[in-house]
Parts: C-alpha cells; sequence; structure tokens
C-alpha cells in the first residue's frame, strides 16, 4: 500500500527532518521535505500528495494557514499536524481548520508511522467507496463525496473528512444497524474499546445538518443499546 | 484570544469608570450649588441674623479635588494595568519560543535514538544520525546556559573577566571563531576599518554579543549572509558598527529589539527560532563594560547595522577610578555613621 504514497513532509527544523525522511522512506514512502509555509505550498499547487505532515511554528505561512489553504482546494487531504505546540487552544485550532490529525512533539517513532498507516488506510477506503457512487441524495439532502459539498433543505454546507467518512459508511450500511464500536473500527481504524462519545458527538451534527427535525430524528435512528442505522424508509 | 478579549474587557471598565467620574463629578456639582441656593434662601427666611462669613467655595473645591483624585488614582491603575498585560503578552510568547526550542531538539534526539533502536541503519548514516544528535544536544545546552547566564547577569552574578586588548586584533580574532562556528564561508564576513586604541573587555562576553549577533544576521537573511564590520575611535569611545543583508527592521521595532522577550513577528521572517533573548542578553552585557548598543536600519529588506560604543582604555580607567572613589565615599560615610551611633 506504501509504495504509491506520496508524503509532503513540512518542517523547518532540519536535524528533525532528516530523520522522518529516512524512517518515512523506509517505510516505503516517497517524501518531499519543504522546510517553510511558502515552499509547502508550492509544492501542493505543483504535485499530488496522499498525506501532508504539517508542523506550526513555519517562517512565512505558518501551518495553520497551510492546513486552511489545502484544505481550500482539497478536502480530502489527510493533514496530520506534527508540532511543538501541544496547548489546547492550538489543538482545537488546527482541528477546526480541517487537520485531520494531531501529534504533539516529542513524539514516539512508532506512533506517528501507526497514525500515518491509519490515516492513509482511511483516504483509501474512503476514495473506493466514493468512487462508485459520487453522489448521493435522500430527501431533500445531495451529498457530493468528491467535494465533499451538501446542499440541504435550507443551506449549502462542506463536510469535514471524518464527517463524510461517517456517513458514508452509514450509507453504505443503509437498512442495518451499525454499533459505536464497529464505526471505531472501521472508520477511524481504532481500538473499539476507546470511549465512544465521538461517535455520538458525529450523530449529532449529521443530524443537525439533515434532519428536517434534528430531535426527532428520520434518517439517523439510535436503536437503543445497539447503535445507529440510517434509514430512508420512514420518510 | 483571551487576551484580547480581557484587553477589551480592561479598555470598556476604563471608559465606563472614567464615565461613571464624570457622572458623579456633575451629580456633585449639581447637588452643592442647589443645596447651597436652597441654603442660603432658607437660612435668610428662618435666622436673618445669623451671618455666615466662612469661605463658601473651600467644600466645593474638596469635593472636586477628591473627584478629580480618584480619576487620577484610576488612570494610574490603568496603566499599570496595561503594562502588566503587555509584560504578561511577552511572557506568554517567551513561553511558547521557550518550549517550541527546547522541544524540538528533544524530539529529534528521541526520533535518532528510537531509529537506532529500532531500525538496522548503516554505518555512514548512524555517524550522521550522531551528529545530529550532537548538534541539537549543543542547541539544547546553549539555549539553558543562555537562560541561566542572563538570570545570573540580571542579579549582578556574573563577575566579568576583564583585561585590556586592542581591540582590532580582539574582533578579527573572535570573527573568525564565530565564521567557523556557524559554517560560514571564507568572504561571508568583511571586516573594515581599524584602531590602534586598546579597551578594557571580558573576552568570554564580548565572543557570547558577536556570535549572538552573527546568529541574528544568519536567521534574518534570505540571501546567503554577508556581514560587515567596521570599526573606528571617536574621542573616547571605540565604535563597531556590524551590519549584515539581512530582511532589515522596521523603524518602529528599532527600540523594540533589545527589550525582553521581544521578537519581531512577520510574514517576510525567514526563520522561527528564537526565545527573544539575544539582544537583550547583547544589551546587558555592553552596558556591564560602561558601552551602548543601538540598531539602525534603513528598512525592510535594506539590512540592519548594530551600533556597539565602548569606552576606550583611558576612559574605562577614569570610569572604574570614579566608581572606586564614590564606593570609598559611601564607605566611609557608613562607618562615620556607625561610629556616631
Amino acid at each position: 500500500m506504501t509504495g504509491e504514497n506520496k508524503i509532503l513532509l513540512v518542517e523547518d527544523e532540519e536535524t528533525l527532518a532528516v530523520g522522518l525522511e529516512f524512517n518515512l522512506t523506509e517505510e516505503g514512502y516517497t517524501v518531499t521535505w519543504a522546510r517553510d509555509g511558502k515552499i509547502a505550498l508550492e509544492l501542493f499547487n505543483s504535485q499530488e500528495y496522499d498525506l501532508i505532515i504539517l508542523d506550526i511554528m513555519l517562517p512565512y505561512v505558518n501551518g495553520f494557514e497551510v492546513a486552511r489553504k489545502v484544505r481550500e482546494k482539497s478536502p480530502q487531504m489527510p493533514i496530520l499536524i506534527l508540532t511543538a505546540r501541544s496547548g489546547v487552544e492550538d489543538r482545537i485550532k488546527g482541528l477546526e481548520l480541517g487537520a485531520d490529525d494531531y501529534l504533539a512533539k516529542p513524539f514516539h517513532l512508532q506512533e506517528l508511522l501507526l497514525r500515518i498507516k491509519g490515516m492513509l488506510k482511511r483516504k483509501m477506503w474512503y476514495k473506493e467507496a466514493a468512487h462508485v457512487q459520487p453522489v448521493y441524495s435522500f430527501g431533500d439532502n445531495k451529498i457530493n463525496f468528491e467535494n465533499l459539498e451538501c446542499t440541504t433543505i435550507d443551506s449549502q454546507l462542506r463536510l469535514t473528512q471524518q464527517e463524510a467518512m461517517v456517513l458514508k459508511y452509514l450509507i453504505d450500511n443503509k437498512g442495518k444497524i451499525v454499533s459505536r464500536k464497529e464505526l471505531i473500527e472501521k472508520v477511524w481504524h481504532m481500538n473499539p474499546d476507546i470511549e465512544t462519545r465521538t461517535v455520538d458527538n458525529f450523530i449529532v451534527r449529521l443530524r443537525k445538518y439533515f434532519e428536517p427535525d434534528p430531535s426527532n430524528p428520520v434518517y439517523f435512528i439510535s436503536i437503543r443499546g445497539a447503535g445507529y442505522m440510517f434509514n430512508t424508509e420512514n420518510q | 484570544m483571551k487576551r484580547r478579549r480581557s484587553f477589551f474587557y480592561h479598555i470598556s471598565v476604563f471608559v465606563v469608570s472614567q464615565v461613571a467620574w464624570l457622572g458623579l463629578l456633575g451629580i456633585w456639582i449639581y447637588w452643592y450649588v442647589s443645596n447651597y441656593i436652597i441654603f442660603e434662601k432658607a437660612g435668610e427666611k428662618l435666622s436673618p441674623e445669623i451671618v455666615y462669613n466662612g469661605t463658601k467655595v473651600l467644600p466645593f473645591v474638596g469635593g472636586i479635588i477628591l473627584l478629580v483624585s480618584i480619576s487620577f488614582g484610576m488612570s494610574l491603575i490603568f496603566r499599570h494595568l496595561n503594562v502588566q498585560l503587555r509584560l504578561n503578552n511577552l511572557y506568554d510568547n517567551f513561553i511558547s519560543n521557550i518550549t517550541h526550542e527546547l522541544k524540538s531538539p528533544l524530539s529529534s534526539i528521541q526520533l535518532y535514538l528510537e531509529t537506532l533502536n529500532s531500525r538496522s541503519v548503516p554505518a555512514e548514516k548512524q555517524k550522521e544520525f550522531i551528529n545530529m544528535m550532537i548538534k541539537d544536544a549543543s542547541r539544547l545546552k546553549t539555549l539553558i546556559s543562555s537562560i541561566l547566564e542572563i538570570s545570573a547577569l540580571e542579579q549582578k552574578k556574573i563577575v566579568h573577566d576583564f583585561h585590556a586588548y586592542h581591540i582590532d586584533k580582539l574582533i578579527n580574532e573572535l570573527l573568525a571563531g564565530a565564521a567557523e562556528q556557524y559554517n560560514l564561508p571564507n568572504d561571508a564576513i568583511k571586516i573594515e576599518g581599524g584602531t590602534k586604541s586598546r579597551c578594557i573587555v571580558d573576552k568570554n562576553a564580548i565572543k557570547i554579543v558577536l556570535n549572538n549577533l552573527t546568529d541574528n544576521a544568519i536567521k534574518y537573511s534570505m540571501e546567503p549572509v554577508k556581514i560587515n564590520v567596521k570599526f573606528r575611535t571617536q574621542f573616547s569611545k571605540i565604535i563597531i558598527d556590524f551590519s549584515d543583508n539581512g530582511i532589515g527592521i522596521p523603524s518602529e521595532e528599532l527600540k523594540n529589539v533589545f527589550s525582553k522577550f521581544y521578537r519581531v513577528y512577520g510574514d517576510n521572517i525567514p526563520n522561527v527560532k528564537g526565545t527573544g533573548l539575544g539582544l537583550y542578553w547583547v544589551k546587558e552585557i555592553i552596558r556591564n563594560h560602561g558601552g551602548k548598543i543601538t540598531a539602525l536600519s534603513d528598512g525592510i529588506n535594506k539590512g540592519s547595522t548594530f551600533r556597539i560604543e565602548l569606552p576606550v582604555y583611558n576612559e574605562f580607567i577614569r570610569r572604574f577610578k570614579k566608581s572606586l572613589l564614590a564606593k570609598k565615599k559611601q564607605k566611609k560615610l557608613i562607618e562615620t555613621t556607625e561610629n556616631r551611633l
């Protein structure tokens, strides 16, 4: 899987970049190193990448700005923020701007490699799933899984990569009960034993976007003690 | 975001308090004038025989003085609060920068150790990785010692090892060392002018000054760095101009660059490394030598010049004797007072 994956490594610390480049290359990835935000954006605009590892404190254009500009152009590009700034405010800002994951320095090499692997796996699954059926409609809602743009009864919005993946998984399992653990395992590619409030938060967001009355959902139904079910039969 | 909110909060509190104060002043004047008229009329009717000849304006003026004092007090508190907020802001930036400066080399060392531990790395690469770790460990060491030395300098715990040197020889030697330390090509540092003057300095401290200025020139240059050092004697001073071809300093920032924790931010800055302590450290060292440092720049992308002024040998000795004499006098005064007691 890693043979064709290209990673854009945006890091201004030369010593760290050399070590990361070596390890990522050893894992079979093709790595391009950008030492500042300006070079990173130039490379991103001129070449194709499968994942971006992004530092925040960068010369010329900071990492938050790079993430924002990348997201504008490519909503599906997996971005992993790797930074010394570990404060909650920074984490929230990074994730709000569309980063898929956030890892604070100093980090463990194995953890970083596993996270990259998971992100690429998710991207691959989503790409394949979205390619089969790029546009899906239910009720007054229309979702384009390629550019993540949605039209609902009263608005137009753009889903985040993670929201789109949850939605896609539920749609693919339409009419079936999907447990929280299953979503954690299949969409997040994480250990299903971790706490499951994350899934509930995503369902709340999807209901807010697509349900005519989010407090009385008709599409994203809770099945007590079992999980959730996407259903269009009740409409 | 939090800081921004609190700043506007304090501005609003100040404006509201000033409005309240003006209101209070208005009420006071209104109350005094209206009641004075009432008392005068009522007094005339009730006891026309009582004539009050005291100063009638005293309570009125007293009230106004009191209210003005309150306003002055409020302004003073507000001013101090603003200074405190500015300091907090600088301190927060320092913490953020120092975190970055400590965590980055540490991450790199950890990465290489884990790599060497978990992979079979070719011997050539191993050597490269070890050199990277040495570089990062040295960066950490420099950072930690700079913090400790600045702290000692501020608490006057550092005793300089002063000796007399021929300034041109010393500067040449120290700049050659800086060029070697920062791997600069031979033509990167050019020295112009010269002086036969001697001065009294701590060689290690001046080395820190020149290394910091060289490091700054490298960090803030987009092109390969070019440093030009000129020195001359002017009256009782030796003037050293340390110029670079870097991005320059905006005129409004020239005074601030020597402030503790202060850093210039902008989209044209080619490097984000730093703690905001380097130039402060330089300024403190030069001050301890009885000298002065100023920053000059023609603007963005026009380079910067740091002008160091140091007293020549005779001037240094004269000042030293003067300070010794002052200390002697002070000691004598203390002894006389103690004897009297």
